[in-house]
């Protein structure tokens, strides 16, 4: 890259080879509780966990578990009921340039090019056309889009248009990339080339990433590291160590370890979600 | 289809020049379809049935137009007629978008103003043709009022419900790029609340059109709803109905070329 994003420039600046890189998250105790009385929910319920910079972690879990809420607490979209989100010390308090979002629609703006929704970022913070133009330019270059710069996003298929998102999120340079089941309604194969893709990116971009699915193969594939949560309510149930070698290709699923982590991913989410049936049965009596 | 056996071949090019044949009806259909209702109308107005002073056919209508055209009152009667048009329905919706973004975003604003506006918007314009004599007079500014009355609260709704229905997620994926609050409105907001704004607009450019004839019957000195006025205290039947093709024809021409327009400016809806 040959561009500086405005926020990473002061860490590089002050030079200091011993300053810890931007983009650690530190969950503290996290509640969300929703409605009031009778009708209370706790979508999550104390979670803690802290998340390195550059780490590439998945949060797993099934539907209604709480972890695109949790996600959006990270983002700043929802406040905590109890406890806080910190980013590298500093406690969230809304959303900021500092962590981008990929959400499960791409969620392009249908009334720019591409390339628009690509420098849309960059010209938010201040910078000037021509300069987010070249930004958006070289992104596209990165996920593979440059020759649709001028297209509308509506005429793009589904995972173009996940990759536009993605190149979109980016742009400001985050330290922080959070993905809310990004590539859920992409068919088998696209999601895999889009994985692989993802991998690259968070490579050459150094980024956190948090990555919210509920599918075990797409959580052990991408992460360092997995929270299986479980639902009703929303905790932490187990943290797992991905310690499959990097880089990874689509073969790794053939790895002895990999079956290993599969199966202690599934046995949690079966004993889990056999525990919330019951707990719903009872509940209904 | 090259592949198919024989006879299921033929059947394909039977197929194939009976769905000719049917387009070439339904294009004749659509061709013909002015010609033959002008035909019909003279060969009724010549027959005899009905009586020809009050139903002249159109080729008294033709020559009406072209005698209106010819003493130049025709340009005199459609320039004030469009120029009230464009000058309400200008005020009505700028009026309008503004308000209803404003509404539309302030709960305090659309509460004070909300209520009031339900009120008032059922009431058609052309009820308030006697209070506008009397307020205005007979000068341009009356006829002005009805038509932004009109059109106002058209693109009021449209505007309010507009800028609410924009889609959330666009909204957030804004706020997480970094926008802020000062240019969501520009960024965001009014570009995704434009394809419900042109619908009100286009709208509101017939409803001007409605509301051109009340402002113009309540007395003026030129206009084409007033010609059709003062023909019928002469009985010039011909001139009546060829002011009547008239309105037609420029309130069609205003939709075309608004719809045109509208996908020109909204272009990816």
């Amino acid at each position: 890259m040959t561009y500086s994003a405005p926020n990473t420039k002061t860490a590089e600046s002050l030079n200091g080879a011993k300053m810890q890189k931007p983009g650690n998250i530190d969950i503290d105790k996290v509640s969300i509780i929703f409605g009031e009385g009778e009708s209370t929910f706790i979508a999550v319920d104390r979670v803690s966990a802290h998340i390195e910079s550059g780490e590439f972690v998945c949060i797993l879990g099934p539907s209604g578990c709480g972890k695109s809420t949790l996600l959006n607490v990270i983002a700043g979209f929802e406040a905590p009921s109890e406890g806080a989100v910190r980013i590298d010390g500093r406690t969230v308090d809304g959303p900021g340039a500092d962590r981008s979002m990929v959400f499960q629609t791409a969620s392009l703006f249908p009334w720019k090019s591409v390339r628009g929704n690509v420098a849309f970022g960059p010209r938010m913070l201040g910078t000037s056309d021509s300069e987010a133009f070249e930004i958006a330019d070289e992104l596209l270059e990165t996920v593979g889009l440059a020759a649709f710069a001028d297209a509308k996003p509506q005429t793009l298929s589904g995972g173009m248009q996940q990759r536009v998102a993605i190149a979109r999120a980016l742009a400001n340079r985050p330290n922080i990339l959070l993905m809310d089941e990004p590539f859920g309604a992409l068919d088998a194969q696209t999601r895999l080339m889009m994985q692989e893709n993802l991998l690259k990116i968070w490579k050459d971009f150094n980024t956190t990433i948090v990555f919210v699915t509920h599918d075990i193969d797409e959580a052990i594939f991408l992460s360092d590291r997995i929270f299986v949560m479980s639902a009703s309510p929303g905790r932490i149930v187990q943290e797992l160590e991905v310690t499959l070698g990097r880089p990874r290709a689509t073969d790794i699923v053939v790895d002895p370890a990999y079956a290993e982590l599969k199966r202690s991913c599934m046995d949690t989410i079966r004993t889990e979600s056999l525990r919330a049936f019951e707990q719903q049965m009872d509940r209904a009596k | 289809m090259t592949d198919q056996a024989e006879t299921g071949a033929d059947k394909g090019v039977a197929r194939a020049s009976a769905r000719r044949r049917g387009e070439m009806l339904n294009r004749l259909a659509l061709a013909g379809s002015i010609p033959f209702f002008f035909g019909l109308w003279e060969l009724v107005s010549r027959s005899g049935i009905v009586n020809v002073v009050l139903f002249p056919p159109p080729s008294t209508v033709a020559a009406a137009i072209v005698e209106w055209t010819a003493s130049g009152q025709l340009f005199i009667d459609f320039g004030m007629s469009v120029s009230r048009v464009v000058v309400g329905f200008l005020a009505g919706a700028v009026a309008g978008i503004v308000i209803g973004i404003l509404t539309g975003r302030h709960q305090l604003i659309s509460n004070l103003l909300g209520p009031v506006f339900q009120l008032l918007r059922p009431i058609p314009p052309i009820a308030f043709v006697p209070i506008v004599i009397l307020w205005f007079g007979l000068g341009e500014l009356g006829k002005y009022f009805l038509v932004f009355w009109g059109v106002f609260f058209t693109v009021w709704v449209s505007a309010h419900l507009g800028v609410q229905r924009v889609d959330e997620r666009l909204i957030r994926a804004a706020r997480v790029l970094g926008t802020p609050e000062k240019r969501m409105l520009s960024e965001v907001l009014f570009p995704g609340a434009l394809p419900f704004i042109f619908v009100g607009l286009r709208t509101s450019v017939s409803i001007s059109f409605y509301t051109l004839v009340a402002a113009e019957l309540a007395g003026t000195f030129a206009g084409l709803a007033y010609r059709i006025d003062i023909a019928q205290q002469n009985l010039q039947m011909g001139q009546m109905l060829g002011g009547l093709v008239m309105l037609g024809l420029i309130s069609a021409i205003a939709d075309k070329l608004f719809s045109l327009l509208s996908t020109k400016v909204v272009w990816w809806t």
